[in-house]
């Protein structure tokens, strides 16, 4: 145990050095104006690595937005043509026109924006008697947590079929949310619990000196301080709601509380005369609606993200 | 004195009041389904043919014999080993890449992330597009460089590499990004140290990164393979478990025999059978873990 704290602080606090001396590692061996042959070919090795791997993760993407835009019968050429040859959204009316894909959109929002707020709420409380008032049985919360969360899901998923029956829960979004919700407590808590050991308490004394009561003092001070924590969790969160499956492929049969992500087998038997006929330009434009949404986020918090994916393994 | 006491007191019972909406969630939820799935595996319930009987081990003994649970479980052995080993040694590599200086470093770093981000559903739909016949992305470069298209989903061998090449495609990024902070916070002294002893790239990064990383690669090893044993969306979308049985994985197996053959009893042991290896999977794991830091 000892040790393994011994190792979970070490890279955080070498993290948190200066990005320049950081750097230094990685800084070539050799100036760069005068650059020997041996350089020169790693140079363009290296350049050339990055290049594949830019390609390999970018190209499938690429091929799916293409498909998407494609028109009709234009996909299916061989070899394939890697320029788009137009931006047919025929194929976006299809899928608009034959499901409620609005609706799918705004429950899968919803769903995760909703399970998340109510998560990081419940998991704050929970995170804040863990960090910060010394209660016997605080390492078994944390504990048993995170055992929890090693259940399989599909371990549970049969009981919870049978209670959601009897308690009416089936195909609503309020039962969903009682299930989005559950799967990110323990490493919400997790995470938002190390972030608070960071802090020290005595900002809190001073407030609590004033008699601040528990939620202002947990709102107007606590909050503040881990607002990192809770923006990277919030993130996180959100994209695992947004991509989440399984769930509401049990719980969610009819439109109503069906979501984005179930929409993409749907979209591949529009106007199918045969069970064996897929339209895949339907499907793209689905995993396109269904991808654009996390790409953003991504694009735009990268650093936020793996601060926050790395913040679980490492704190 | 008594005050002190009483505040003591106050502040558990606060403490057991805010922590008690996570852990009835998580109970509710997660715990007692989980033991409620443990008690059906004893009986043979069917919500179609409304039974509820119990059978004591039947429902485990059928397992020893189902032939599907055997293709299953030689998959799984499969896909774990075979995507984590390359997941181990793709995600080094481009830990070590992105951790390098160059132009367009933080594009590339966010590039590197895109498949973390998407849905596995999504992937794995449309990786039966990627890897179709003939109008697929991966036989399309295939052909151009050998004028061959393997038939990549019909095949088993082949099929079983497609389900984990995507798996790969997708998971790695996490990898990367958790071995790079692990680069990262290895003090710079050691390599300089290590260069004025004459040691080159190479061999610095065999006798200092590596085996500084060791415990961190390990943990991650134990929690890639957990999370491999309990995929479900991969091979639902991409393969269908087949052809035949060759790509099923236990989750699957869990969601046909439960909810398209409603034999709920039975899909209770193959869950429980899961939650057996995962068990297996994390102590054997935590054991090696232990040993990399008394060695460390």
């Amino acid at each position: 145990m000892d040790k393994r704290y011994n190792f979970t602080n070490r890279p955080r606090a070498a993290l948190s050095r200066p990005t320049v001396a950081r750097n230094v590692m990685s800084r070539p061996t050799v100036a760069r104006n005068v650059m020997s042959r041996p350089t020169v070919a790693r140079n363009v090795i290296f350049t050339l690595t990055i290049i594949l791997f830019l390609v390999v993760i970018l190209l499938p993407i690429y091929y799916i937005f293409l498909t998407a835009f494609a028109p009709g019968e234009k996909l299916f050429t061989k070899p394939l043509t890697y320029l788009p040859q137009s931006l047919a959204i025929e194929r976006f009316r299809d899928i608009f026109s034959a499901l409620p894909i609005a609706r799918y959109m705004f429950n899968s929002s919803m769903l995760a924006t909703i399970s998340t707020v109510l998560a990081l709420t419940v998991s704050l409380l929970a995170a804040y008697a863990i960090a910060r008032l010394q209660f016997p049985g605080a390492n078994l919360v944390m504990i048993g947590l995170l055992a929890s969360s090693m259940l399989p899901g599909t371990a549970t998923v049969i009981p919870l079929f049978q209670m959601f029956q009897q308690l009416k829960l089936m195909d609503t979004l309020h039962g969903l949310l009682i299930l989005y919700g559950s799967a990110l407590l323990p490493i919400t808590t997790w995470v938002l619990v190390s972030f608070l050991r960071q802090v020290p308490e005595e900002i809190e004394d001073a407030a609590k000196v004033d008699g601040a009561s528990l939620f202002p003092l947990l709102w107007r001070i606590v909050l503040p301080v881990i607002r990192p924590g809770v923006a990277t969790m919030f993130l996180i969160n959100f994209i695992v709601g947004w991509n989440e499956f399984f769930t509401p492929l049990i719980f969610a049969r009819g439109a109503g509380a069906k979501v984005i992500t179930m929409a993409l087998s749907e979209a591949q038997v529009i106007g199918a005369s045969s069970e064996f006929e897929v339209s895949w330009g339907n499907m793209s434009a689905v995993a396109i609606l269904a991808t654009i949404p996390v790409f953003i986020l991504t694009l735009i918090f990268q650093r936020q993200i793996v601060e926050g994916i790395t913040s679980g393994v490492f704190k | 004195m008594f005050s002190r006491h009483n505040l003591s007191t106050r502040r558990i019972l606060l403490a057991y009041l805010l922590v008690t909406p996570v852990v009835l969630w998580r109970l509710l939820t997660s715990v007692y389904p989980f033991l409620r799935t443990f008690y059906i595996s004893f009986f043979d319930h069917s919500p179609v043919r409304r039974t509820f009987e119990f059978v004591g081990l039947d429902n485990y003994m059928a397992l020893t014999r189902d032939a599907n649970v055997d293709a299953t479980l030689s998959f799984t052995v499969f896909f774990t080993t075979t995507s984590v080993a390359l997941q181990v040694v793709l995600g080094l590599a481009i830990a070590e890449l992105l951790n390098q200086r160059f132009r367009l470093r933080n594009l590339t770093r966010a590039v590197n992330l895109l498949p973390w981000a998407m849905a596995p559903i999504v992937i794995a739909t449309a990786a039966r597009w990627i890897f179709h016949q003939d109008f697929g992305l991966v036989n399309d470069i295939i052909w151009r460089l050998s004028g061959e298209r393997p038939l990549w989903l019909i095949n088993i061998t082949s099929a079983r590499f497609a389900v984990t090449l995507t798996d790969v495609w997708k998971n790695t990024a996490f990898l990367a990004v958790i071995f790079l902070s692990g680069l990262q916070g290895i003090p710079l002294e050691l390599y300089e140290a290590a260069k004025i002893d004459g040691a080159d790239g190479a061999r610095s990064y065999w006798y200092i990164t590596l085996p500084l990383l060791m415990p961190l690669i390990i943990s991650m090893i134990i929690f890639t393979a957990i999370f491999r044993v309990l995929s479900f969306e991969i091979v639902y979308a991409l393969t269908n478990g087949g052809p035949g049985t060759a790509t099923s994985l236990l989750s699957y197996l869990v969601y046909l025999e439960g909810f398209r053959v409603l034999n709920f009893g039975y899909a209770s042991a193959i869950a429980m059978l899961l939650f057996f290896i995962v068990l297996v999977v994390g102590l054997l794991g935590y054991g090696l873990l232990r040993r990399a830091w008394e060695r460390l």
